[in-house]
């Protein structure tokens, strides 16, 4: 096409543009090319990033939005059937936490111009791109106490686990048939047992205390000759009770086991050391510790060394183990993210520490009927299980739109039934019904935390005085006593 | 170049009040409420730890926070560009009450 037979095609925008359309400042070129609806229908400029306006910066409009459904006054937003004033505060960090945005500095260079393959051999762009990951090796090493050489990059803390258990089982499948994992595991874990299951293994779910924790005599009596691997998390994701790693690592040294543990919810809250919990495989994963999604790491220890069958096939990348190009600008930001985590891990557990007590003391004051889900005192703090008795849990939640939290674990929120892990903790099926999970973290403010106590207990209120099974508890008749008729 | 090599003596009360203020400049602008939160309190927190250590120790903990606010600096950009219009249930509240 000509030059003006493309200018008079965009005469049409143009005019419409030069008529109060103040959104677009007037640029030399006139080939900016103009959204054509915006100009056929006259939107509100505040749709449109303004192009080289840093003074406008404020308010360009993130690209997501245009699909949520924003109220009709700009005030609030509906989505699924529920309108909420504004963003709900957040509450939820073991399902995911915010980047932190340190983290996000480290990584944007990565997703810019430093682009390269670290595998790239042969010019720069490679070799950047390599430093970075090895930085991040390095660093995510120095956080449990490992060597650099130890950590393989994964996509997350689920296929690290996938690799651990699946491929030590499948490695020594001659001699050894037999794995131990307890029944709070996640459910990659069970799922991964599950699987050894079918391919002829056998495997021992060990029961848990009414605390949530591993009783270490049954560990020691299920241990068999030809157990491969104990796999136990450090930090449950669901109740937050942190297991006695250390002994059950002396146990599992004792008897030549090794011993696999999920410290995603655990590395860079609690101090880590793979030497001195005698440990031998350890995933973690990115999004727990504020760094990005989609990556992970797998530690292995290499003396004595462990010796896995990898799970994928391809180019030999991470020394055979995961082949797959390493995400740079992903490893960049977890090891960012570990980094800062070594280095901030007194003073968030000090202020996380504060944030449960007063949430704790909050709730427990105004409210009774309220029971801790997984022991209280070998409990990493910021994860907060409670049990509201007499109040339906759906409803709870419903009544709790602008607080994010949730219950249950995000994994198997999409199913009614209640989570595994209280039943396996023995909490009956209606106290394990109304379990909310508050999760608190390194950006949660004192006064998040007291809003979020005002909406719970108003809510629990709210919903017991409709309750004719509290007016009856508030007679004083035992639930447990009457006999329901059957008409 | 006799500087070069020789210890950094410790930063001017007047360098730290400045990197102070600059820190509560930058946050003021922050777009996201929990990390605006996050950056007052610590900032406070580093400074007031760091208010008795010793020339070498006060020297690298002064070039350590001038990297940071560069930090804050990028990243208050960044989180503009892509606020969200709907704002956070916190900062609603804030400007009821």
């Amino acid at each position: 096409m000509r030059t003006h037979q493309v200018l008079k095609g965009f005469s049409h925008i143009w005019k419409v543009r030069s008529c109060g359309f103040s959104a677009r400042p007037q640029s030399s070129s006139p080939w900016q090319p103009v959204p054509v609806a915006a100009a056929l229908y006259s939107q509100t400029p505040q749709h449109y990033v303004r192009w080289q306006s840093t003074a406008a910066a404020a308010e360009a409009i993130a690209p997501e939005e245009a699909d949520q459904n924003p109220n009709p006054d700009n005030q609030g937003i509906t989505m699924k059937g529920v309108s909420m004033a504004g963003r709900p505060l957040y509450l939820d960090m073991q399902a995911t936490s915010p980047v932190d945005p340190r983290v996000l500095d480290a990584m944007l260079p990565y997703y810019m111009h430093q682009f390269g393959n670290p595998h790239s051999r042969t010019h720069l762009y490679g070799w950047e791109s390599d430093r970075a990951v090895e930085k991040a090796r390095e660093q995510i090493a120095e956080l449990i106490g490992a060597d650099p050489k130890e950590i393989i990059f994964t996509s997350g803390a689920t296929e690290s686990n996938n690799i651990s258990l699946k491929g030590v089982m499948h490695f020594y499948k001659e001699k050894k048939r037999h794995a131990i994992t307890t029944q709070t595991e996640h459910k990659c874990v069970l799922d991964s047992c599950r699987h050894l299951q079918q391919e002829g293994f056998e495997v021992t779910y060990l029961p848990v205390k009414k605390d949530g924790l591993v009783d270490l005599d049954q560990l020691k009596a299920a241990i068999r000759p030809d157990t491969g691997i104990v796999s136990v998390m450090t930090v449950n994701n669901e109740i937050g009770v942190i297991q006695p790693i250390a002994e059950i690592g002396e146990i599992c040294r004792k008897h030549r086991v090794f011993l696999h543990t999920d410290a995603a919810q655990a590395v860079g809250k609690i101090p880590i050391n793979v030497d001195e919990m005698k440990v031998d495989l350890m995933s973690l994963s990115g999004h727990k510790i504020y760094g990005p999604k989609g990556i992970g790491a797998l530690y292995m220890r290499r003396r004595p060394r462990v010796r896995v069958e990898p799970q994928m096939s391809g180019g030999g990348q991470e020394r055979g183990i995961r082949s797959g190009t390493v995400p740079a600008p992903l490893a960049v930001g977890m090891g960012a993210a570990c980094e800062i985590a070594l280095s901030e891990m007194s003073n968030d557990e000090k202020y996380i520490k504060s944030l449960q007590e007063r949430l704790y003391k909050g709730i427990m004051s105004q409210l009774d009927g309220v029971e801790v889900n997984g022991s209280v005192e070998h409990r990493y703090a910021g994860n907060l299980n409670l049990s509201f008795a007499y109040v339906e849990g759906e409803s709870l939640l419903m009544g709790l739109k602008e607080v994010a939290v949730s219950s249950g674990s995000a994994c198997t929120s999409a199913s009614l039934e209640p989570s595994y892990v209280l039943r396996a903790l023995g909490v009956e099926e209606d106290m394990a019904h109304t379990s909310i999970r508050f999760g608190i973290g390194r950006f949660t403010t004192e006064a998040e935390i007291d809003k979020a106590i005002e909406l719970t207990v108003d809510q629990v209120q709210k919903l017991r005085k409709m309750s004719p099974l509290w007016e009856m508890v508030q007679e004083g008749i035992d639930l447990k006593s009457i006999q329901w008729s059957q008409h | 170049m006799a500087a070069v090599g020789a210890a950094r003596g410790a930063p001017a009360a007047s360098e730290v009040l400045n990197l102070f203020r600059s820190f509560l400049k930058e946050t003021r602008k922050f777009a996201d409420y929990n990390i605006r939160e996050y950056i007052k309190r610590r900032t406070g927190e580093s400074f007031r730890e760091s208010r008795d250590l010793d020339a070498a120790a006060a020297a690298s903990a002064f070039e350590f926070g001038k990297k940071q606010l560069e930090v804050v600096r990028r990243q208050s950009v960044v989180y503009s560009l892509y606020a969200p219009r709907v704002k956070n249930i916190m900062e609603l509240k804030f400007q009821e009450s």
